[in-house]
């Protein structure tokens, strides 16, 4: 044994050390390859593979009335998320979670398509989870992993009022809207955003400042603790907006509403300030939520009422007589005009071939303009008819601001239509109109179209000699600049007191909006404005001075007959109220 | 002749000693850093463990340091038989994690029969290519040793281990050539293994029958024998592409997985980019002892053996890849060396055979963690935690150290 000698030649010793030699420079090659040259690299990797980024929700600002009481606050509603790594068996665990929460598993898989942002990222499963459905997930944790829940802040209503188009709604956030948003990295998916209202004017007030947290995570996608080294911000809550609304007016006004449609406002005349305002029928504030049901829904969908659309800025009427002012103005600055000149009424007047009627067939006699305004004599008008040029007759209306955005700080506002003569012809054709259709407009018909705000707004200039401020719901510093009709003041006050008979005067159409309280000066006029679509809209505008404060209202109720026998004893509760009300005062 | 020599002992290689205790310790210092948050017993923190496992892996290596070569080379083929038929053993008990590489035998561990088998089958083919008799020169002789080494690196590939049957081939040509087998030999056993791989490419398979033309041409081998060379590849190269196409879908992603787990993008892909991830971050120095958050995270996996040396990279850098690395190139030279220097040839043998062992686990191993070969579970000698795999390596050492030393008869 043992015997043989060692025939291993120096040759081969050699080549086996060259050998080993290449094989470890090649292993250190790699490494140095990784660990030097490609360093930045993996060392970027390697801390991204473990930080994980947590945002929260910042609370949004609260809104307020102006008294301070709270509109809408915050509540904390709990979120169910997942995070889609750590997600095993999903539709058995869907399963699980619709079985606690009642939502359809389906929905909770659309809902994980539909908020899904990255693999180690939580996606929302489902909101506004009750506290004994959380504690019953917390139960099922076992079965649960990779299952989530958080609180955040939800919108909340509690006051008695609802408001609802005034203050709007917020939206989540999803996939379209955040790829239609200018600032996209201020939104994450689920977020919330003004929609209308308020809430999308002031959005930017309203939106706090999101938190943001670093946790480090393991393989697992288990957090094991804040990242050292890297600063967690706590969220910024928004800033709270303080409104021009009165909690009590604003309730008095829902109360009378109740089961009408229509519009009613209430101000101040002066600074433009809105006390109160609702447009009928509205919805429940919270309706868009916590999970919204789809038949609720529908059902609001399918109103026929329409009680989505904000008819305060949105709804287009004929004014009717209420506008019978701006005609007074436009015959008032023609130097051919006598005020004081007799016309007289039939009940009807002949216009070419067409017969125009008063709204009294049998007429109302011999009428100066401010009989006519106080008996809202059509006939009157019509007979001066021929001192009105059309074209200039719309720019009286748009010195009032028709036919424009008031500016009102709720974004979605209509402009109304103030016919010129262009329009005319582009609408009808060079001979498809003739000088007969000023008639209608004079008198608030035909084609002119109004909003209910743009008629606040003219009313307060009435109530101002034309210093009204721009109508606003939110206490700022500055408001945008108002227009008004540069007119005499002698003109203003000859005005003034033609209104002030509708409402004081025996034969005044407005007589019922006075609520006869000591010291309270009632001043307004009455329309009842025909429309193509059924009964007359019913308007009242007028406004009331106490002391040395004046609260303007615009009243419209749809399709409900006479402006005076409807909407003005509309104002007199209003005004009676107001002057039971001793928050509300505007001493200047 | 049977007494222990103090004098041997003497010659004893310390620089060999040295490394392996400088990469022991090495090991234990990485083992005690994943071992941190380790909760449960001795045997279930990689770091206890190691320690434990140390104890008889030192005695043992004395213990084979005290035994006289006679002896070894007496045993070598009983050694053998029972190499086979412990690695056998397994597959009549419990699959372990679907596999059979594990035997029970009621301690709190289990036993991986088939390192021991790896020695044991060392050892049997360094003696029967020690045998003055055979006559390495003609090619029939070198088929006998191959085929020795085939029957338990056949038996572990289905248990299956592909990486420890690799380990188990891998010293096979090195020992035939320091065994006087002529290079051109060597190269004709592989021939057939590139004929098949080549054959799916033919731009490649081309290039690698004009290679194996020219080689034949040059080895000048007996007319009959270099045409049936040359068309035997030939026609093998042609019937695999067949022979693959016969086989269904799933077989050959069966296949294809296991030569190539990377196939399997959730597993051995995540693997690869962790570790080279965990490297990588560590840069020129490291993280610190400790530190290494894709390790204390678990992105890394099977930290403790197949990716310590990721481990190592993360918290220590470079430096300490580079120093590890050049310490085992100098100890795997230090082998070569003693075998070199040896003065018989069954020593001489078996001493490549080591050194070619330990060479292709730490190159497997480091080329796995670095994302230059697919994934093979394989440990990195002394630093890898593992029960049976330190005892083989210090076995080994111990075996290294016996037959290190010179003396004369």
């Amino acid at each position: 044994m043992l015997k043989a000698e060692n025939i291993v030649s120096y040759k081969q010793y050699i080549v086996s050390i060259s050998i080993i030699w290449i094989l470890v420079i090649i292993l250190l090659g790699r490494f140095f390859q990784i660990q030097i040259l490609s360093y930045d690299r993996y060392s970027k990797k390697a801390n991204t593979n473990r930080i994980r980024k947590i945002t929260s929700t910042a609370p949004r600002g609260l809104i307020l009335d102006r008294n301070g009481q709270i509109l809408v606050d915050n509540s904390p509603s709990y979120v169910l998320t997942a995070i889609p790594g750590e997600l095993k068996n999903k539709g058995q665990k869907f399963d699980i979670i619709s079985s606690i929460i009642g939502l359809d598993s389906l929905e909770v898989s659309k809902n994980y398509k539909k908020y899904y942002r990255g693999k180690f990222l939580p996606t929302r499963l489902a909101k506004d989870l009750t506290f004994s459905q959380v504690s019953k997930l917390e139960e099922n944790k076992i079965n649960l992993g990779g299952v989530y829940y958080e609180q955040i802040p939800d919108r909340y209503f509690p006051s008695k009022v609802k408001a609802s188009h005034i203050l709007g709604y917020v939206k989540e956030v999803d996939r379209p809207i955040r790829k239609n948003l200018g600032n996209k990295q201020r939104y994450e998916l689920g977020d919330m955003i003004g929609w209308i209202g308020l809430e999308k004017q002031y959005e930017y007030y309203l939106k706090g400042i999101r938190g943001t947290s670093f946790y480090e995570v393991d393989a697992f996608g288990r957090e094991v603790g804040l990242a050292k080294g890297l600063d967690s911000q706590n969220p910024e809550p928004g800033n709270n907006i303080v409104t021009t609304i009165d909690i009590d007016i604003q309730y008095i006004l829902e109360e009378i509403m109740m089961g009408k449609k229509g519009v009613i406002i209430v101000g101040n005349p002066s600074t433009g300030e809105i006390i109160g305002a609702v447009s009928a029928p509205d919805f429940e504030p919270d309706l868009f939520t916590g999970l919204m049901l789809e038949k609720d829904w529908e059902k609001v969908l399918r109103d026929p009422d329409k009680p989505l659309i904000n008819r305060m800025i949105q709804g287009l009427y004929p004014p009717g007589s209420i506008v019978k002012m701006v005609t007074a103005t436009n015959l008032l600055l023609n130097p051919e005009f006598d005020p004081n000149k007799y016309q007289r009424c039939d009940g009807h007047y002949q216009f070419g071939d067409r017969l125009f009627g008063c709204w009294q067939s049998q007429g109302h006699g011999d009428m100066t303009l401010n009989t006519a305004i106080l008996n809202s004599c059509d006939v009157y008008f019509y007979k001066n008819v021929h001192l009105i040029n059309l074209n200039e007759l719309s720019s009286t209306f748009r010195s009032y601001g028709f036919g424009q955005a008031t500016l009102l700080d709720i974004p979605g506002e209509s402009v109304g239509i103030v016919p010129t003569s262009e329009y005319m012809t582009k609408r009808y054709g060079r001979y498809g109109w003739s000088k007969g259709a000023i008639l209608n407009i004079c008198i608030g018909q035909g084609e002119l179209l109004v909003t209910p705000i743009q008629v606040f707004n003219y009313i307060n200039l009435l109530a101002t000699n034309g210093n009204a401020g721009t109508p606003h719901f939110v206490m700022v510093d500055k408001i945008p600049k108002n227009i008004a009709p540069k007119l005499d003041s002698k003109f203003w006050n000859r005005i003034k007191t033609d209104m002030k008979d509708v409402i004081n005067h025996e034969n005044g159409t407005g007589r019922s909006a006075n609520p006869n309280v000591d010291g309270m000066i009632v001043f307004g006029k009455t329309g009842t404005a025909e429309n193509p679509h059924g009964e007359n809209h019913a308007w009242f505008i007028g406004w009331a001075e106490l002391d040395d404060s004046k609260y303007s209202i615009v009243v419209l109720l749809e399709n409900s007959g006479s402006g005076g026998a409807v909407a003005a004893p509309v104002a007199r509760k209003v005004f009676a109220q107001i002057s039971k009300n001793t928050q509300l005062s505007f001493y200047e | 002749m049977n007494n222990i020599h103090l004098s041997e002992l003497k010659d004893v290689p310390v620089k060999i000693i040295w490394a392996v205790a400088f990469l022991t310790i090495m090991g234990l210092v990485v083992l005690k850093s994943i071992s941190q948050h380790h909760v449960g017993g001795v045997f279930q923190n990689p770091f206890t463990k190691q320690l434990f496992f140390l104890i008889p892996a030192v005695l043992l290596s004395i213990l084979i340091l005290i035994t006289p070569r006679y002896t070894i080379h007496k045993y070598a083929y009983a050694l053998y038989a029972i190499g086979v038929l412990i690695v056998l053993m397994p597959f009549f008990g419990n699959p372990h994690a679907g596999t059979y590489r594990w035997l029970n035998i009621g301690l709190p561990f289990a036993i991986q029969p088939s390192e021991f088998a790896k020695v044991f089958t060392l050892i049997a083919l360094a003696r029967y290519l020690s045998d003055y008799n055979l006559q390495m020169k003609k090619f029939s002789t070198i088929i006998l040793p191959i085929l020795l080494v085939m029957l338990p690196t056949i038996i572990v590939l289905k248990q299956p281990d592909l990486g420890t049957a690799i380990i188990m081939m891998a010293p096979v040509l090195p020992m035939l050539y320091w065994a006087g087998a002529r290079p051109f030999y060597l190269f004709l056993i592989l021939t057939p293994l590139f004929s098949m791989l080549t054959a799916f490419h033919s731009l490649a398979f081309t290039v690698w029958a004009i290679v194996l033309g020219i080689s034949i041409f040059v080895a000048r081998p007996k007319r009959l024998m270099a045409i049936a060379l040359f068309f035997g590849n030939i026609f093998i190269g042609l019937l695999s592409p067949i022979l693959w196409n016969s086989l269904s879908k799933y077989q050959q992603s069966r296949v294809l997985t296991f030569i190539n787990p990377e196939k399997d993008p959730l597993g051995a892909a995540y693997q690869i980019i962790q570790s080279k991830t965990a490297i990588g971050s560590g840069g020129l120095f490291g993280k610190g002892w400790g530190e290494g958050t894709q390790t204390h995270l678990k992105f890394l996996p099977v930290q403790e053996s197949d990716f310590i040396l990721s481990v190592m990279g993360e918290e220590f850098g470079f430096i300490s890849i580079l120093i590890v690395l050049l310490v085992f190139g100098l100890f795997i030279i230090q082998i070569l060396k003693r075998s070199f220097l040896s003065k018989d040839r069954f020593s001489s043998i078996a001493l490549m055979g080591f050194a070619s062992v330990f060479m292709a686990h730490v190159f497997v191993n480091t080329a796995m963690t670095v994302g230059l070969i697919p994934v093979k579970g394989l440990p990195f000698p002394f630093i890898s935690a593992g029960g049976s795999f330190l005892l083989t390596c210090f076995i080994m050492i111990g075996l290294i150290l016996k037959l290190s030393v010179n003396y004369s008869e």
